[in-house]
């Protein structure tokens, strides 16, 4: 019986090997040859020249996943804290945007923020624009040099894309921690109640601990994504901020194709989320039961 | 104090919600908008929800999204628990190392998983053409096609590769959960194998294959990554057509598609929701000892009803795509590729009327972008229209077939200046679609002058309002001819010398972005001052510029590029006859009267070009602007000052690719 079981195991081991182990194998031959499949180190050595591009990568995910995480816990722990119906409909709330496309949300985005968007026509309509221009021309040591701002820029910034992404990742930060929260035993947070803590020092030596796993499945759910995006900061960033999902997709259906150099970025950046997973693993103790739902 | 709490983390909360849902909101209310703006209100109107039902490639995508998520999910679901139910049964030293594998499409980012798939089916589609090359070669009984390409097949597998895994990781833990010994003594009791399966395994793990089969269904609907990686050119779900559109125009129907689709959930939420929720209090009241069983039954009766009814929709949601998919598809095809705004796409209707031939239109961004999903397979063209110098070097690489120029009788009309032009001597290969110049495009309201030269481009006075053009070709070109070089030089120093200024320039923020077609939405809407673009979709936004902006433009004294795209048709194409005709009817003067028209672009059809004032008066009662129509057709003068683009030697194009990408960083 058994063995008739473990049978339905093979055709899926097969497809695995198939897309999954293979695609990959071609990839790491694409990223040690040249375009004539000779073996060459050169697409890892050219990586150099992009060093800017990684670190602004890690830089506005890693910004990125501490905005996600300073807004998504207190908001996952809130949540946990009302009552069943309250619960229901946050949650239902919080997972609705992820069912349209994040593209339709980050385009709305787009218009709200351009020059002549909605937010810099709300400013002119206030007189915050004037206010400033006001105060400008009063500090300016040489007035006539002053030259008045019409808007502000706000798309085209790295502070729009970094925008972009707490936006649309939110919800993966706030759904793990909340699924781990809710799930805490209640007897625990008594007993040390009882024992004489203070709430801050519940939740400082107790919930904090007990929901680590959550953060952590939390954290690699925003930055993986957000290290590797390429529309948000195409359509944020005005192009101008180019990030390594740009520069990968730049190789293959880009301006500049080159899929071995795109293979070899991809590898690093594989490399770089298998040891984010092994640390993550190392703190959050194997399972990763908090993964959404 | 409690209560004070309570507000306050109520007030967080709304807050957040407010941040999550304003965007969304805002997108709704503009789809109610009679004008075409999403920042300015012109008054109420359904205009765009009915616009958008006569919008052929939104519905498409629409159609090609729900298709591929359903499909997916559902094979998804039956594999994954079929997978997991094997993979549990087998050692757990196996099992745990197989299940490693099985979370690399979760744990990679998607545009690894998107990439790597991307260079397997290219690998795969030369390993068929080599055996179908071999096959064909050997028998003659079936011909097998030469070309593969990326489609609905590949985006299919490609939402399998990541829909899977979730199913397994969801029906794994309910079968951790079961009592292993149950299997074996329904067994012992006499089952069949296939019994105890359905009898006992089945009911335990349902839960898991539920909530399995909805993150599928998820995944699929929210993915845009990996299918942008996966689906090639002729197939797009709705999330690629709209990255498409905010590369040009985004138009209404867009905010008509989000709003239905919104509502749509937002419905299916609150009936699950209050179904939940009345289960809830059912369960609550159940604990209360029972008096009969005979209610259980019906309870039961009920739920397997319920059931069928599910499936039953299912299954008639899954034959109405399928149905509505083949109505759809008729037998001769043709897959043009072009460029944004470059067609009135009336055209195509009407050639479809006349030939019965159905059109697949699909545009690219660039020559560039465009050569590289011919490369990677993802370019499922017969005709394609490239820039002079990117037909050559398509020549060059023998991906272009000769065209057989008895059947483009319409060939004749094309002027002889457009004809045996450098790119295609013996003009074996091409047939002129439209040509112009590039120049500055400036919004007068904030410019005091018509700038005289490029110089304007660079300069300081205008950060953070100059659009630089997306292309490295066009970029370079403008930068070499400022600095008073040939756009065709081959000496590096000088390309080296155009890259710095550009680069210099962009170091000092004078550029806002690097745009292709979004220089329509960002001239059009005031959102920047200058830009560089060309003539033909400048007219086309003084057409589309919103009242308070002023559109202009220049061909500087420096000199320019002039170019011209024309039709070619791939090598290998199955549609060889059918592309023949499409392009056969785009030169004729009629079709080419009507595109000029609508893209200003300058048709090379002698008759229509000399046809269209007059054509122009008869349409709009009133003369065109001769200015206007200097601006579509460069007159002797201006052309003298600009150049032609040839192709470059390899060597000096991987310089201009190596320049180029290091620009953005």
């Amino acid at each position: 019986m058994k063995s008739k079981l473990s049978g339905f195991a093979v055709p899926y081991v097969v497809w695995m090997a198939l897309v999954v182990v293979i695609p990959i194998l071609i990839m790491a031959v694409y990223s040690v040859t040249t375009a004539d499949f000779d073996l060459t180190g050169d697409n890892f050595t050219r990586m150099g020249d992009y060093v800017s591009v990684f670190t602004r990568s890690f830089n506005l995910a890693i910004i990125a996943t501490l905005v996600c995480l300073l807004i998504g816990y207190p908001m996952a722990y809130l949540m946990a804290k009302e009552g069943p119906g309250f619960q229901r409909v946050a949650m239902a709330l919080i997972m609705l945007p992820m069912w349209m496309n994040f593209l339709l949300r980050t385009y709305s985005w787009m218009s709200i923020l351009e020059n002549n968007g909605l937010l810099n026509r709300l400013f002119a309509r206030i007189g915050l624009i004037d206010l400033v221009n006001t105060i400008g021309l009063a500090l300016a040591a040489d007035p006539s040099q002053y030259v008045p701002i019409t808007h502000f820029q706000m798309i085209g910034t790295s502070g729009a894309v970094v925008l972009g992404m707490v936006y649309n990742y939110l919800p993966f930060m706030i759904l793990p921690i909340y699924s781990v929260i809710v799930k805490l035993d209640h007897s625990l947070l008594e007993a040390a109640r009882d024992l004489g803590s203070s709430n801050v020092t519940v939740f400082r030596r107790v919930i904090l601990p007990l929901s680590l796993p959550g953060v952590l499945s939390g954290v690699t759910m925003v930055f993986v994504p957000s290290v590797s995006t390429f529309a948000i900061s195409r359509l944020l960033g005005g192009g101008t901020h180019m990030m390594l999902g740009d520069l990968i997709e730049q190789q293959f259906l880009g301006g500049a194709y080159d899929p071995h150099l795109g293979a070899a970025i991809s590898m690093v950046m594989m490399v770089i989320v298998v040891v984010c997973m092994v640390v993550m693993n190392h703190f959050g103790e194997g399972e990763e039961q908090a993964v959404m739902l | 104090m409690k209560k004070q709490r309570r507000t306050g983390s109520r007030l967080l909360m709304g807050l957040v919600f407010t941040f999550l849902y304003a965007p969304i909101l805002l997108l709704i209310i503009f789809s109610f908008n009679a004008g075409e703006s999403n920042t300015v209100w012109h008054g109420f109107s359904l205009h765009w929800y009915r616009e958008l039902f006569h919008n052929r490639i939104i519905m498409e995508s629409v159609y090609t999204t729900l298709l591929v998520s359903v499909l997916s999910t559902i094979i998804a679901t039956v594999i994954g628990t079929f997978a997991a139910i094997g993979l549990y049964s087998l050692r757990r030293r196996l099992r745990s190392s197989l299940l490693t594998v099985n979370n690399i499409p979760m744990m990679n980012a998607d545009i690894v998983t998107g990439v790597s798939l991307c260079l397997f089916f290219a690998a795969f589609f030369q390993g068929w053409r080599a055996f179908a090359r071999w096959f064909n070669g050997v028998q003659d009984v079936l011909e097998l096609p030469l070309r593969l390409t990326l489609g609905f097949t590949t985006l299919l597998i490609a939402h399998l590769v990541f829909n899977i895994p979730y199913v397994i990781l969801n029906v794994a833990p309910k079968l951790r959960q079961m009592d292993k010994n149950l299997v074996d003594a329904a067994q012992d009791l006499g089952c069949t194998w296939m019994q105890a399966f359905r009898k006992v395994i089945l009911p335990e793990i349902k839960p898991g294959i539920v909530s399995g089969a909805l993150i599928a269904f998820t995944m699929s609907i929210d993915d845009f990554v990996i299918s942008y990686f996966t689906a090639g050119s002729a197939t797009s779900t709705l999330a690629m057509t709209i990255y498409g559109m905010t590369k040009k125009r985004i138009t209404p129907e867009i905010n008509a598609i989000s709003t239905l689709l919104f509502v749509t959930v937002l419905v299916l939420l609150l009936v699950n929701n209050v179904r939940e929720a009345r289960q809830e209090r059912q369960d609550q009241r159940r604990t209360a000892p029972r008096p009969a069983s005979a209610p259980v039954k019906s309870v039961r009766n009920h739920r397997s009803l319920k059931r069928f009814g599910a499936l039953a929709a299912a299954a008639a949601l899954l034959v109405g795509l399928v149905a509505l998919g083949g109505s759809t598809r008729s037998q001769r095809v043709v897959n043009v590729c072009s460029w944004g705004e470059y067609i009135d796409t009336e055209l195509i209707d009407i050639f479809e009327e006349r030939t019965g031939i159905r059109v697949n239109y699909q545009t690219a961004e660039s020559n560039e972008a465009m050569y590289s999903l011919l490369m990677s397979g993802g370019g499922d063209y017969d005709v394609i229209t490239p820039s002079d110098y990117m037909i050559a070097q398509l020549i060059e690489e023998d991906m272009l077939a000769e065209l057989n120029y008895d059947n483009i009788p319409n060939f004749a009309k094309i002027g002889e200046q457009f004809k045996n032009l450098p790119y295609d001597p013996e003009n074996k290969y091409t047939v002129p679609y439209a040509w112009g110049t590039v120049g500055i495009i400036y919004d007068r309201n904030k410019l005091a002058e018509e700038p005289a030269s490029w110089s304007v481009l660079y300069d300081d006075a205008n950060a953070g309002d100059v659009l630089l053009i997306n292309n490295s070709r066009d970029a370079y070109g403008i930068a070499l001819k400022h600095l008073g070089y040939s756009v065709n030089t081959i000496n590096e120093d000088e390309i080296r010398k155009a890259h710095q200024l550009v680069a210099d320039a962009m170091s000092r923020g004078v550029f806002q972005g690097k745009v292709m077609d979004e220089v329509f939405q960002k001239m059009e809407g005031g959102n920047a001052a200058i830009a560089t673009y060309y003539a033909g979709d400048y007219l086309s936004m003084v057409d589309n510029q919103a009242d308070y902006v002023d559109l202009g433009f220049v061909v500087p004294e420096e000199g320019s590029n002039w170019f011209v795209d024309a039709m070619c048709v791939l090598k290998d194409t199955p549609h060889m006859s059918e592309a023949e005709e499409w392009i056969n009817f785009m030169a004729s003067t009629e079709a080419s009267l009507r595109n000029m028209d609508y893209i200003w672009y300058a048709s090379p059809n002698t008759e229509a070009l000399e046809q269209y004032p007059t054509y122009y008066e008869e349409l709009y009662e009133e003369p065109l602007d001769q200015e206007v129509y200097e601006i579509m057709a460069a007159p002797a003068e201006v052309l003298e000052r600009c150049e032609m683009y040839v192709s470059l030697p390899p060597r000096i194009r991987t310089l201009y690719k190596d320049l180029w990408i290091t620009l953005g960083i």
